[in-house]
């Protein structure tokens, strides 16, 4: 206790960085899979027939709808009950990556839909084939337009990371509240936390930034 | 607020899940006892009684108690795996077999009991005064009589008031946000007593030898056990044979080392000879 915050932060570097290393994952891994995913549920908004674009707008309304610290727990004792015995770690990134997908989800199909339909027309009539359309006519216009939304979305999935610590998972909230719970030092530990998370989202946006940079037109 | 609504979505998910159907009827101690390792609930947050060592390492009060079944298991208080988890998920991941057991500073209340059964007690905690060993009161009867002159640092909580009023009736009341500032206000004299947990109160002691001093005053009882999952009377059993035979039989030394280390104090040997039970 009487020991100073830097000295107390240097027999926690390890501890910080491994609570740090673990919410990136989580971040990251939510991100991908939930981009992945989204990128179909977007599609099958826009181009799916009558009855898949029912049950997909039914999970995007239902997963939006709901709050995350809900996915979390219901992915994490629903699938025990089920028989499916996810750890904290699975499932608190599966229910991360199932919200994530329904945003980029809406996002994506609010992109597609704002390409004007004379685009679609257009590959029709020099014989494109759907993918071949999606591919080079649809996705590289959709994506200057998803990209802003995307880094927004990511941001959310990283702050989003701080609830699997109530199932257990060792990120980096977790991390320095045991930290804080050895040297009661609370408000140096919370803001170092809260420091690294904004590196990290600010990382996310710098990298956003940059594809925006690499995929915008030559004016 | 937040976290009230969080125990109650918890509470709700658990209730739903807890009418899954009971397969075989096996008892889980032979469960445990095939599968090589008990799998113990419990935190990491809260010292002394679970929280994360300088080197990373999980310890406290809860702990030992979790090692004191695992060696009555299998001779090994090794054989553990520890399953983290909040306060609030204590009774969900019972109920929803993620653990064998919870040793987590569990109050026992008759709410909780009908959701989960609760072991014998493993500790009796309370709230309790800490004050400088210097200061300028000596005990709880100074404090007392010293009426409204005392000021009284305690941790934010709708209760925090009347939780000192009942030992200290005319006391000021200052409350802070974090267990940092109620030590730290006693420490530069902005109140003449701590008022919070007894075990707090004595991990702080052992943790600043001679600096601090108990007034000798104690209130606010509640009983802390272990939890397991209703409907199995023989695990039950055998973890409060383990418990009881820490608390007053062959594994005393073990227990008492433990409180030794997290409290702070010696304890009495087991009065040799008639049962202390039927004292």
């Amino acid at each position: 206790m009487s020991q100073s915050f830097l000295d107390q932060l240097w027999t926690a570097r390890y501890v910080i960085m491994s609570g740090l290393g673990m919410s990136v994952s989580i971040s990251l891994l939510a991100i991908l899979a939930g981009s992945v995913l989204g990128v179909f549920v977007g599609m099958a908004l826009v181009f799916g027939g009558a009855a898949l674009r029912f049950a997909v707008r039914a999970y995007t309304d239902i997963v939006r709808g709901t709050p995350v610290l809900v996915l979390v727990l219901a992915s994490y004792y629903v699938s025990s009950a089920v028989g499916v015995n996810l750890g904290p770690f699975t499932a608190g990134v599966l229910a991360l990556a199932i919200f994530c997908s329904s945003h980029v989800g809406e996002i994506v199909r609010g992109a597609l839909q704002a390409i004007p339909k004379g685009q679609t027309e257009a590959a029709k009539a020099i014989g494109l084939t759907f993918t071949q359309t999606f591919t080079s006519v649809l996705w590289p216009q959709a994506m200057r337009q998803f990209l802003p939304a995307w880094v927004n979305t990511a941001a959310e999935m990283v702050k989003a990371s701080t609830l699997l610590s109530v199932i257990g998972v060792a990120e980096l909230l977790l991390r320095t509240q045991e930290i804080i719970s050895r040297n009661f030092l609370s408000l140096q530990f919370y803001f170092l936390a809260g420091a690294l998370y904004f590196i990290v989202n600010y990382g996310i946006e710098r990298f956003g930034k940059y594809v925006e940079r690499k995929t915008t037109l030559p004016s | 607020m937040t976290i009230s609504l969080r125990a109650g979505l918890m509470l709700a998910t658990a209730t739903l899940l807890a009418s899954a159907p009971a397969l075989a009827q096996t008892s889980k101690l032979d469960e445990v006892l095939k599968r090589g390792r008990l799998v113990l609930g419990t935190g990491s947050t809260n010292a002394p009684w679970h929280f994360k060592s300088a080197d990373d390492k999980l310890q406290g009060f809860d702990i030992d108690m979790g090692r004191i079944i695992a060696k009555a298991l299998f001779g090994d208080p090794n054989k553990i795996e520890f399953v983290n988890q909040s306060s609030d998920a204590r009774i969900p991941n019972i109920t929803t077999n993620k653990v064998d057991i919870t040793c987590q500073f569990m109050t026992v209340t008759g709410e909780r009991a009908q959701q989960v059964a609760f072991t014998i007690p493993y500790y009796r905690e309370g709230v309790g005064l800490m004050l400088k060993a210097d200061g300028k009161y000596s005990d709880y009867a100074s404090l007392k009589a010293a009426g409204s002159s005392v000021t009284v640092s305690v941790l934010q909580n709708v209760y925090a008031e009347s939780m000192v009023h009942a030992a200290l009736p005319q006391a000021t009341v200052d409350q802070y946000d974090s267990v940092d500032l109620i030590y730290q206000a006693l420490e530069s004299g902005r109140a003449d007593a701590v008022a919070t947990d007894q075990s707090s109160l004595a991990w702080h002691m052992t943790q600043n030898p001679g600096r601090y001093k108990d007034a000798g005053y104690g209130w606010n009882p509640q009983s802390y056990s272990c939890a397991v999952k209703r409907g199995d009377q023989d695990w039950l059993n055998f973890v409060n044979t383990a418990l009881h035979e820490a608390m007053t039989g062959v594994e005393f030394d073990a227990y008492a080392k433990s409180f030794k280390t997290w409290f702070g104090k010696d304890l009495p040997q087991p009065q040799i000879g008639f049962p202390v039970e039927y004292k």
